[in-house]
């Protein structure tokens, strides 16, 4: 049957055969037919014997429905099967915004400072016109858009609801109110040289002398006192200033070409800070060990030492970072062989060590120095206790005892038995003893955090700090969305799940919370959204399940389709196309 | 000797057996339920025996994912003494089962459905084995036998499967629903065998009643009566543990395959090692292709539905995610219904000698890669292959053969003839 309707076109083309050939046919009439023209003599002669009957109806329909039924759950249950299973599930991340944020674009810090004056014994005109134009000579010193400050009478109507009482009962108002950066105290006074001024260590505030003639006429647009203390004030927050201006530069192109730029010994001196401090943590791990190459001292009355000379410094930056503190004794424990023995050097009458030495004496392989114990990053600082043989130990070039080592602690060679005049090592080190390391190491702890050097006000230095740490939460937060967001467009075969989208969202929102808490001049609460924002955005940033997927390329999922799909899609489709092939000859012939 | 007398000589030997080999050998049930090759995460005995102690003890059964089983075997199991000190309970039970899906099967047998259903006569169907030989051959079996000893919960999955065929080979449209019913409830993929059961059932129904029901009516009441069976199964099963947990940890584990536990199935190795971004994917594709089955092999062999619902008991045997060799036991005691088609049947040889090969070397592997640890999991693996190829050439050589007993039958002249695929 199959012969006979091959036969049927093969005479057509027969016919239409090239009049040149025909002509050769007829001329050679004994020339055999070609061999299928044979075979569909042959079928036509005895066509019950070699083919079988024509296929009946009814299993041509059965055919037709089993083909058709395999077909039905390949594409009905298996194409929605594959789609939902293979699907890469991309939550929608706002890349614009993303962008933007790293970009700069949404937020541009400022560092509007609020300086209260406090001027009890002036007249409020007086007052208010000294402010002016104390301001007025301020502003024109100040090079540093973003960075300003602001002066505001104590007791002026703006504040008065806030600060009246206080301010009537002679207390400072700057405790109750943290928004004010300092606060300058005007004190009118008979003697001495005028104007001078008195920062208060532990106290945000500057005391101002002033001699009653300094007092500008209302005339005037400027006098010596507002100079003075706009002056005073520019180099109180020059630092400030200079880190915040690097730090804009630094992270931030967009940034850099609005700022000053820096002298290069000061973006040395800047970069020098900032290499030495740990990177940022909402919680530290400090770590105090003694280190003793001998059986003395076994003890030290470390708990009451951090208590007396550690703990208020901790207090106080309770509310940039968190501590939590060990101790460990370790006996017998030399330093490392790496390094050259000390020398006796006559002159100073001591043992001395090479400063060159001075990277290798921590003895990595045998001192229990755990790199990181908690979350947080651990700061380390080590008390040496040299064997009485080689003591006093120093360092060779400047007779020091105590070094920092960078982004890891501190160290400190203790000679107990020189500062005692003792001939033995004591066996406890009281709390005596170890206050001299104790303010080294809280010095070090200090340059570790990254503290600036001035002004010499702890309270003006750690707000300082908050808001330079803020700026630098803001801008390593936004610097992580960039990223993710040029990731989310470079692998497009990642997948996203939800839980980045939610990230990315409480991201933005604290960043936007952080900005505007800048803007306001709330900076403890700039710091703390700023914190919450980099956290949420490393979170997203190394969320798990999104980097499974990076090294899969597409050649690989035919090595994964084809083995087991391709025996199963050979006889499907080749069983479809016989049926459609079949049709279309039934429907032509 | 009349039939009753010789069902009751039957009966009264394969139960003899059973309590025979549960009392002589009292440490051999507890071995057999440690094999793998019989109990699966979803039917193990000591699994089912942890959720009992849990059920009994007001804890949520399926807390700790242990136990996978259907929650209405717990009450039916917390009414036996505890199997530890009075093992006899738990024996009687499954050796009666046994019993059971024997008498079912020489139900089917005596219908003969097998050979002369309502829409084809086999040209050979004066060959055949008597109801008898094949039950002794169902209860003799020594895979039916070890499944019986171990006491997995397939053997009442298997009772279920025998009952609802042997209900719709008698055209008693309402028992073999329930029986279908219970048996999808307790194992999920006999709900397959729907379709070629209910027209069998139709088949006989049309048979009995001389004038064919309307099969959109049948198929309709059939279906619905299905689903008002199983909501009510599941429905008492939430009441039972007290909320809808039950179905993820039971449904649910047959159908995504969390537990890895080797089996002789072809699934727990792939999956081992399948990446886990395409697992939902090729668990579909794995479901999809035991169920592609069902429809085209109802649709071609529409005249011979018996041989659809067995042919797909071996297809399940083969492809379901936890097959043990309870499944295999299924197929291989039906496969003797179908006497008429053995002379047709080109691999005889072939397929019994991989099911004995595999039946054998299988423990033996499986001990080398296991406790030896001279082997590899590719040794078991090819074990399991080897079984699997096994019945998987019967599946086919009998499909072959089924096939040419309707060439046969629809041109006669061909009989005894080489044929060729054109």
């Amino acid at each position: 049957m199959r012969c006979q309707q091959l036969s049927t076109p093969r005479r057509r083309h027969h016919r239409k055969m090239p009049p040149s050939t025909q002509v050769d046919a007829l001329s050679t009439p004994t020339r055999a037919p070609d061999g299928s023209e044979t075979a569909a003599n042959a079928a036509e002669g005895a066509p019950a014997r070699r083919q079988p009957p024509p296929e009946s109806n009814e299993s041509m329909w059965t055919r037709r429905a089993v083909i058709f039924s395999f077909w039905a759950v390949v594409v009905f249950l298996g194409l929605p099967v594959w789609w939902k299973t293979t699907a890469i599930y991309r939550a929608d991340l706002p890349l614009q915004a993303m962008t933007d944020w790293a970009d700069g674009k949404i937020c541009k810090p400022v560092f509007p400072l609020r300086i209260a004056v406090e001027a009890s014994a002036l007249q409020s005109p007086d007052a208010q016109h000294l402010i002016r134009t104390t301001q007025h000579a301020l502003d024109d010193l100040n090079e540093f858009s973003a960075h300003h400050l602001r002066l505001m009478l104590a007791d002026s109507p703006w504040t008065a609801n806030l600060s009246q009482q206080v301010v009537s009962d002679g207390l400072r108002i700057s405790g109750k109110d943290e928004d004010i950066a300092l606060t300058i105290r005007l004190v009118p006074v008979e003697t001495g040289t005028t104007p001078r001024s008195h920062l208060q260590q532990y106290a945000p505030t500057l005391d101002v002398y002033y001699a009653a003639n300094q007092i500008p006429p209302a005339s005037s647009t400027s006098s010596p006192l507002a100079t003075f203390i706009a002056h005073e004030l520019h180099k109180m927050f020059a630092e400030e200033q200079a880190q915040l201006a690097y730090l804009l530069s630094t992270t931030s192109s967009a940034h850099s070409a609005k700022i000053k730029s820096l002298s290069p010994e000061t973006a040395a001196e800047l970069e020098r800070q900032s290499t030495r401090a740990l990177k940022y943590a909402p919680t530290y791990h400090l770590t105090f060990s003694l280190f003793s190459p001998t059986f003395v001292p076994s003890a030290w009355e470390i708990e009451s030492a951090l208590q007396q000379y550690l703990a208020p410094l901790l207090e106080s930056f309770s509310s940039i970072s968190n501590f939590t503190v060990d101790s460990q004794v370790q006996l017998y424990a030399g330093f490392s062989p790496s390094i050259r023995q000390p020398e006796y050097d006559e002159t100073l009458n001591a043992w001395t060590l090479r400063k060159e030495d001075l990277s290798g004496f921590i003895n990595a392989a045998e001192w229990p120095l755990s790199p990181s114990i908690g979350i947080g990053p651990t700061v380390n600082f080590v008390l040496y206790v040299p064997d009485q043989s080689q003591s006093p130990l120093l360092v060779k070039e400047n007779g020091g005892n105590s070094w920092l080592i960078p982004q890891w602690g501190g160290v400190l060679i203790l000679n107990p038995a020189q500062a005692a005049n003792t001939a033995n090592t004591p066996t406890t080190l009281t709390r005596e003893a170890l206050a001299p390391a104790m303010h080294t190491f809280a010095n070090q702890l200090l340059s570790l955090l990254g503290l600036p050097q001035t002004p010499n006000s702890l309270p003006l230095r750690l707000s300082t700090l908050k808001r330079v740490r803020a700026a630098s939460l803001l801008f390593s937060a936004s610097s992580t969305l960039g990223a993710l967001a040029r990731l989310t467009r470079a692998l497009p075969s990642i997948p996203i799940p939800d839980k980045v989208a939610i990230s990315v969202d409480f991201t933005t929102d604290h960043l936007q919370q952080a900005c505007n808490n800048l803007r306001e001049g709330r900076f403890q609460g700039a710091l703390e959204h700023a914190r919450i924002a980099e956290a949420e955005a490393e979170k997203a940033f190394f969320e798990r399940s999104m980097v499974g997927q990076v090294y899969f390329p597409d050649e690989h999922k035919a090595a994964v389709y084809l083995p087991l799909m391709g025996p199963v899609a050979v006889p499907l489709l080749m069983a479809a196309l016989k049926e459609f092939k079949g049709l279309s000859a039934r429907r032509r012939g | 000797m009349p039939i009753d007398q010789q069902k009751a000589l039957l009966f009264g030997a394969a139960a003899a057996v059973r309590l025979l080999l549960f009392t002589a050998f009292p440490s051999l049930p507890n071995l057999l339920t440690g094999r793998v090759e019989i109990s699966t995460p979803v039917t193990s005995f000591k699994r089912l025996q942890e959720g009992v102690f849990l059920y009994t003890h007001n804890v949520s059964p399926y807390d700790g994912g242990v136990f996978h089983q259907a929650p209405l075997l717990l009450p039916l199991f917390s009414l036996l003494p505890n199997p530890a000190y009075y093992p006899f309970a738990t024996n009687l039970l499954y050796t009666i089962v046994d019993l059971l899906g024997a008498n079912a099967l020489m139900h089917i047998a005596e219908s003969g459905q097998s050979a002369t259903p309502r829409l084809f006569k086999s040209s050979r169907k004066e060959l055949r084995w008597s109801s008898i030989a094949i039950g002794a051959g169902f209860l003799f079996n020594p895979f039916t036998i070890t499944t019986c000893i171990a006491r997995p919960t397939s053997a009442l999955t298997n009772l279920f499967i025998l009952l609802a065929m042997a209900k719709a080979s008698q055209g008693a449209g309402s028992t073999f629903v329930l029986a279908l019913s219970v048996a999808s409830y307790l194992a999920m993929h006999p709900i397959l065998l729907f379709p070629p059961l209910l027209v069998l059932c139709y088949d006989v129904r049309a048979t009995k009643s001389k004038s064919a029901p309307n099969p959109l009516a049948f198929t309709a009441f059939h279906v619905l009566s299905l689903v008002v069976a199983l909501g009510g199964l599941l429905y008492l099963s939430a009441l039972l543990t007290g909320s809808w947990e039950f179905l993820g940890a039971t449904y649910g584990v047959r159908l995504l395959l969390p537990d890895l536990t080797p089996n002789v199935g072809l699934w727990w190795y792939f999956f081992t090692e399948m990446f886990d971004s395409f697992r939902e994917f090729f668990l579909g594709v794995f479901w999809l292709h035991v169920v592609s089955y069902v429809p085209g092999l109802t649709i071609r062999l529409r005249k011979q539905p018996l041989f659809v619902a067995v042919t797909l008991t071996g297809i399940f045997a083969v492809f379901t995610p936890y097959p043990s060799i309870a499944d295999g036991t299924l197929y291989l005691s039906l496969v003797p219904l179908f006497r008429h088609l053995f002379p047709l049947m080109r691999y005889t040889f072939l397929a019994s000698s991989t099911i004995l090969y595999a039946s054998f070397i299988g423990p033996a592997f499986y001990y080398l890669w296991i406790y030896a640890g001279s082997g590899n999991a590719n040794f078991f693996y090819a074990i399991t292959l080897v079984w699997s190829l096994g019945l998987s050439v019967i599946v086919g050589d009998s499909l072959y053969a089924a096939l040419r007993d309707e060439l046969d039958v629809e041109r006669p002249e061909l009989r005894g003839k080489e044929v060729k695929r054109i």
